[in-house]
C-alpha cells in the first residue's frame, strides 16, 4: 500500500510547477519558535522568502494562547509551573493549545496570499487538507471541521490557526500523536460553556491522538514524512529541503523578546 | 474596587467562546474586554469592536447596530461567529453571565 502512495505523490510531483521550501525538523523553545514563524511571514510578505513547510517540536514543552485569549483566563499557572512548561501568546486567533514534547509535532506553513483561497475558511480546507491525507495515509478515517481541525473517526486531532498579513497567509497547527491529556487539562482551564455543549459528552471524548487511534507509537518522523506527502498532495507542490537563511536569523532574534515579554502575554 | 461583581459571561458561537468582560456606566457600557478563541481579521479590529461598544446602550437593539456598524467600517471577518453573537455574549454579561 506504501508503495502506491509514494508513485502517486511522485507522478502529481512532476505535473506540478510549485516548489516550496521544506526546513529540517527543529526542537525550539516556545518564543522562538514563534518568533520564527513571524519572521517567515513577514518575509515572505517582502518576497526575501519563499513559501515555506516547517516541523517543530516544542522544548520545554509549552502552552500556546490564542492571540484573542485572556492569559489568567486560559491558563492555570500554577500547573505550568510546576511542569516547568512555557506559556506563550500567538499573533494567530483561536484556541489554548497544549505543545507536549514527546507527544506533539507542529507544523507551520507560510505562503503567499494568492497561492491559497481568498475565502477563509476554503484556505483552511485546502491546507487542512494535507493534514488529512497525513491520517489517512496513517490508516484514519480523518476529515476537515471547519473552521480549523482536523478529526480522526469523529474526534479532533489536529487544530490550526491562521493569520494573514502583508499579503501572505501564516498557518500553522498541532498534530496530536501521544500527548499527556491529563496533563494538557490540568494546564487549560476548560471553559464550563464548552464541557455543557450537550454535543459533547465528555471533555476526553472529543479529542484524540494518534497513538490511540492507530493502537501504537508513531515516532516524529513517520509522522513528518506522511504529514509532507499529504502537503504535497493537496496544496500541489513539490518540497525542497532548505534552511533558515541568515536574515531569517536575524530576524528571529530580533523578534523573540517580544514574545518572551510579560506585556505581549498579557496582553489580553 | 466598588466591591460590586464585575459583569461577566461567556457563549459559545458556532466558532469559538466569546468570553466578555463589562464596565457599566448606567445602561451604558463605559468598558468592555472581549477575549476567546475564536478568530478575526485583522486581528487588530477587536480594539475597533470594543471601541464601538463603549457607550452604547446595553439593549439587543442598540447592541446590533453597533456591532454592524464595526464590520461594515472595518470589514472584519469573523468565521463561523456573527454579530448576533457578540450581542449575546454581552447581554448575558450584564444580565449577569451564566
Amino acid at each position: 500500500m506504501s508503495s502506491t502512495v509514494v508513485i502517486n505523490i511522485t507522478m502529481e510531483g512532476e505535473l506540478a510547477s510549485k516548489k516550496w521550501r521544506l526546513l529540517p525538523l527543529r526542537i525550539d523553545d516556545a518564543f522562538t519558535a514563534m518568533a520564527i514563524d513571524e519572521a517567515l511571514l513577514r518575509l515572505n510578505a517582502e518576497g526575501k522568502s519563499p513559501n515555506t513547510l516547517r516541523f517543530w517540536r516544542w522544548l520545554p514543552s509549552a502552552v500556546s494562547l490564542g492571540c484573542f485569549q485572556s492569559v489568567e483566563r486560559e491558563v492555570d499557572f500554577e500547573a505550568a509551573e510546576r511542569y516547568g512548561v512555557d506559556v506563550v501568546r500567538r499573533i494567530t486567533g483561536g484556541g489554548a493549545v497544549f505543545h507536549d514534547h514527546d507527544g506533539e509535532l507542529t507544523y507551520s506553513i507560510v505562503c503567499r496570499q494568492g497561492d491559497v483561497p481568498e475565502d477563509i475558511i476554503e484556505s483552511y480546507r485546502l491546507i487542512c487538507g494535507g493534514l488529512v491525507r497525513g491520517f489517512e495515509n496513517l490508516g484514519l478515517r480523518a476529515e476537515f471541521k471547519p473552521v480549523n481541525d482536523v478529526h480522526a473517526n469523529g474526534k479532533k486531532i489536529s487544530g490550526s490557526a491562521q493569520t494573514r498579513r502583508w499579503g501572505s497567509v501564516l498557518q500553522h497547527g498541532t498534530v496530536l500523536i501521544s500527548p499527556d491529556v491529563r496533563q494538557m487539562f490540568e494546564l487549560l482551564k476548560v471553559s464550563p460553556e464548552k464541557i455543557s455543549d450537550k454535543f459533547i459528552a465528555s471533555v476526553y471524548g472529543r479529542v484524540t491522538t494518534i497513538e490511540r487511534e492507530i493502537g501504537r507509537k508513531s515516532t516524529f518522523w513517520e509522522v513528518r514524512e506522511t504529514m509532507i506527502a499529504g502537503f504535497e498532495d493537496s496544496l500541489n507542490v513539490k518540497f525542497q529541503e532548505g534552511e533558515l537563511t541568515s536574515e531569517e536569523l536575524e530576524l528571529t532574534k530580533k523578534l523573540r523578546p517580544k514574545y518572551a515579554s510579560d506585556e505581549w502575554l498579557r496582553k489580553r | 474596587m466598588s466591591g460590586e461583581r464585575t459583569p461577566y459571561a461567556e457563549f459559545k458561537a458556532p466558532k469559538g467562546v466569546i468570553k466578555v468582560e463589562l464596565e457599566m456606566a448606567g445602561d451604558k457600557i463605559s468598558h468592555i474586554s472581549i477575549s476567546g478563541d475564536f478568530f478575526m481579521y485583522p486581528e487588530e479590529a477587536i480594539g475597533a469592536l470594543e471601541r464601538a461598544l463603549e457607550g452604547v446602550e446595553v439593549r439587543g437593539e442598540t447592541l446590533h447596530a453597533a456591532v454592524q456598524k464595526f464590520y461594515r467600517s472595518t470589514g472584519a471577518l469573523t468565521p463561523m461567529v456573527e454579530p448576533e453573537h457578540w450581542v449575546e455574549a454581552i447581554l448575558r454579561a450584564a444580565g449577569g453571565g451564566k
